[in-house]
């Protein structure tokens, strides 16, 4: 609902972009997510969410995926173009705690809001274990070596071409250790396996879920997931205002 | 000169004054609280909140919304706290909003129907009941009842009997000829009348071969509908004898003054909303600059302006 002037907006590689906006805002926290129109007119009708990537004073980054038109229409606008946001938007991740070691899952994009939650890891060791189609993706990690953090990252691609040949979920079962304290976003399929690894470890576990959505703000009530409250509790939390970021555990996968 | 004067933008709904046509639709504006960091909301001529029910509803699995040309598709199922929880914990932060409050009512049966609006007359705070006869999204009530004339004017009777408050009926635009459920509806003892409601759609994921919603089809809004809901809002207006309120992919103020010069009192905003939080007033602002501009001292000057 305010406007942000476009700094930069170019491609990463394959169908991958960055996206700097000049934006002010009072603060943000790693894990929330802004909603963006990306044309002046009607079409597409509904505001596009996005991860935040990184923020810094006054300049918001997004890391992004064209897969259709909205995403499409974003990737042609040129620096000096201003766009609509709304944000910041959601819960965010919450902190590992004490004597914990943060375990950063990613599949794909859904790498986007782990950069601003890597940098503020005050305690324990991170590690960040992504999970990439191929070299594409794999170009996402090149900001997250550069930074100079201390994370051990571990890389698998379904194609072997770079890292482990193999799923993410490969890496996570053999190094996931009782002291972690995970947290992933990805595919739907993605999560809902690191969330049952997780929890039959007895590991806590934080997953961030997409959901197609109207308002961003809790009011529309149309992206809803299921959970597994009872009633008189309604069973449906709104990954917009509830989260996007969930216990695992509370998650009704049936419901993807 | 009366372009230099501050046009006067107060509407009356029968006995309900309102200080600007500008009012919200059920289900896209939440309890208003929640618009309160976007917008200063008691600008609006009135806020309708989300439909309730006697008790707390769990609401149509997902999906439940969807993106269509220049609108969209929603099967919420209206998911709601119940009618007790919303008395206690939003009613009493709503009271001091210096703005008319609408309830959005919704019962499976007309006892139900009856009940909720008894219960919002004995709690201080509401203005006046939106009676929603035309939800296409639950299996049982709603569009049930909206459908048929004779179903309409029971709910409104029970509705009328239960409250004091000002009763508005909600229509649905899936009927042959609103006209007869105008009628209907009146001789019920409707104060006002509002329409329209969603228009039943459906899409279709053809990569997966399924529809798109959980309940396969839903309610069609945005500005894809106003051409419809003009029409309609007209024939109702000529049809009627109490106020009528228009709905139907309004984003602007040129759009609300369509359906104000087709015969609408005031209007209400849904879907856009979603598009910006603060759409609304920017409505209310676009209303008074059109006055200004031309000349119009009230808004009755153009009220039913096309007939
Ligand atoms: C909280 C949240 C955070 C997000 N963060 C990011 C991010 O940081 N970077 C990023 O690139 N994307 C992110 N997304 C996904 C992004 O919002 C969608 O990819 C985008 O809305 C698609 O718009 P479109 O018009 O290009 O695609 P559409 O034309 O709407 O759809 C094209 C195709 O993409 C599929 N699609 C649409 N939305 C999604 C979705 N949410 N997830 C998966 N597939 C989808 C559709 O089913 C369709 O097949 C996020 C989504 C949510 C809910
Ligand atoms: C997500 C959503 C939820 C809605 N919920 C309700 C509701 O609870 N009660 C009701 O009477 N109408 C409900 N409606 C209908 C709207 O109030 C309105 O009549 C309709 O959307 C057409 O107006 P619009 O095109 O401006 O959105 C809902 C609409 C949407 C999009
Ligand atoms: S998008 Fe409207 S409630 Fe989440």
């Amino acid at each position: 609902m305010s406007s942000a002037t476009i700094i930069n907006n170019s491609r990463l590689g394959g169908r991958f972009f960055r996206l700097s906006l000049r934006w002010k805002c009072g603060g943000v926290l790693p894990g929330q997510f802004v909603m963006l129109r990306v044309s002046n007119s009607l079409d597409p009708f509904l505001r596009r969410p996005f991860g935040i990537y990184d923020f810094s004073g006054d300049v918001l980054d997004i890391l992004y995926k064209v897969v259709g038109k909205g995403t499409g229409m974003l990737s042609t606008l040129a620096p000096g173009t201003d766009v609509d946001i709304l944000g910041p938007l959601g819960n965010g991740f919450p902190p590992a705690g004490k004597g914990k070691n943060p375990i950063m899952v990613a599949g794909g994009i859904g790498i986007a809001p782990f950069y601003l939650f890597a940098g503020e890891v005050k305690e324990g060791k991170p590690s960040l274990f992504y999970g990439a189609k191929g070299r594409d993706e794999v170009a996402l990690l090149k900001d997250f070596k550069s930074r100079g953090l201390k994370l051990n990252i571990r890389v698998s691609t379904e194609d072997g071409s770079i890292g482990r040949k193999g799923l993410v979920t490969d890496i996570l079962k053999e190094r996931l250790g009782e002291d972690s304290v995970v947290y992933a976003c990805g595919p739907a399929g993605m999560l809902k396996e690191v969330s049952n690894i997780a929890r039959k470890r007895g590991v806590k576990c934080y997953v961030s879920l997409e959901r197609a959505m109207a308002c961003g703000i809790g009011v529309c009530l149309g992206c809803a997931v299921k959970t597994r409250k009872h009633p008189p509790a309604s069973a449906y939390r709104m990954v917009c205002s509830d989260g996007p970021v969930f216990n695992g555990e509370e998650i009704d996968w049936g419901c993807f | 000169m009366g372009v230099f004067l501050k046009p006067d933008t107060s509407v009356k709904l029968g006995r309900l004054e309102l200080k600007n046509p500008v009012m919200t639709a059920s289900g896209t504006f939440g309890y208003a609280l929640e618009f309160e960091p976007y917008m200063d909301v008691e600008r609006l001529g009135a806020v309708v909140l989300k439909g309730l029910s006697l008790k707390p509803r769990d609401g149509n699995p997902p999906p439940r919304s969807c993106e269509t040309p220049c609108g969209m598709l929603n099967s919420i199922g209206l998911q709601n706290v119940g009618v007790e929880a919303f008395i206690k914990e939003k009613l009493p932060r709503l009271k001091r909003l210096k703005t008319r409050v609408v309830a959005n009512i919704f019962g499976e049966t007309i006892i139900e129907y009856a009940e909720v609006a008894r219960r919002l007359d004995s709690a201080d705070g509401v203005d006046a009941v939106e009676v929603n006869i035309s939800c296409p999204n639950v299996k049982k009530g709603g569009l049930s009842f909206g459908s048929d004339p004779s179903g309409a004017a029971k709910v409104v009777t029970a509705v009328r009997k239960a409250t004091k408050l000002h009763v508005m009926t909600k229509l649905s635009p899936n009927v042959t000829d609103i006209r007869v459920m105008v009628r209907a509806v009146e001789d019920a003892g409707t104060d006002s009348i509002s329409l329209i409601n969603t228009i039943p759609g459906m899409a279709i994921d053809v990569e997966r071969r399924r529809a798109v919603l959980s309940t396969v089809t839903g309610g069609l809004s945005g500005p894809a509908i106003r051409p419809i809901a003009v029409r309609m809002v007209w024939e109702a207006a000529k049809a009627a004898t109490v106020p009528i309120v228009g709905i139907g992919g309004i984003v602007n103020a040129r759009d609300a003054l369509e359906f104000i010069m087709a015969g609408a009192t005031a209007v209400e905003i849904g879907t856009a909303n979603f598009l910006d939080p603060a759409s609304a007033i920017a409505v209310v602002h676009g209303i008074e600059e059109y006055m200004r501009k031309n000349g119009v001292r009230t808004i009755k000057e153009i009220t039913g302006a096309v007939n």
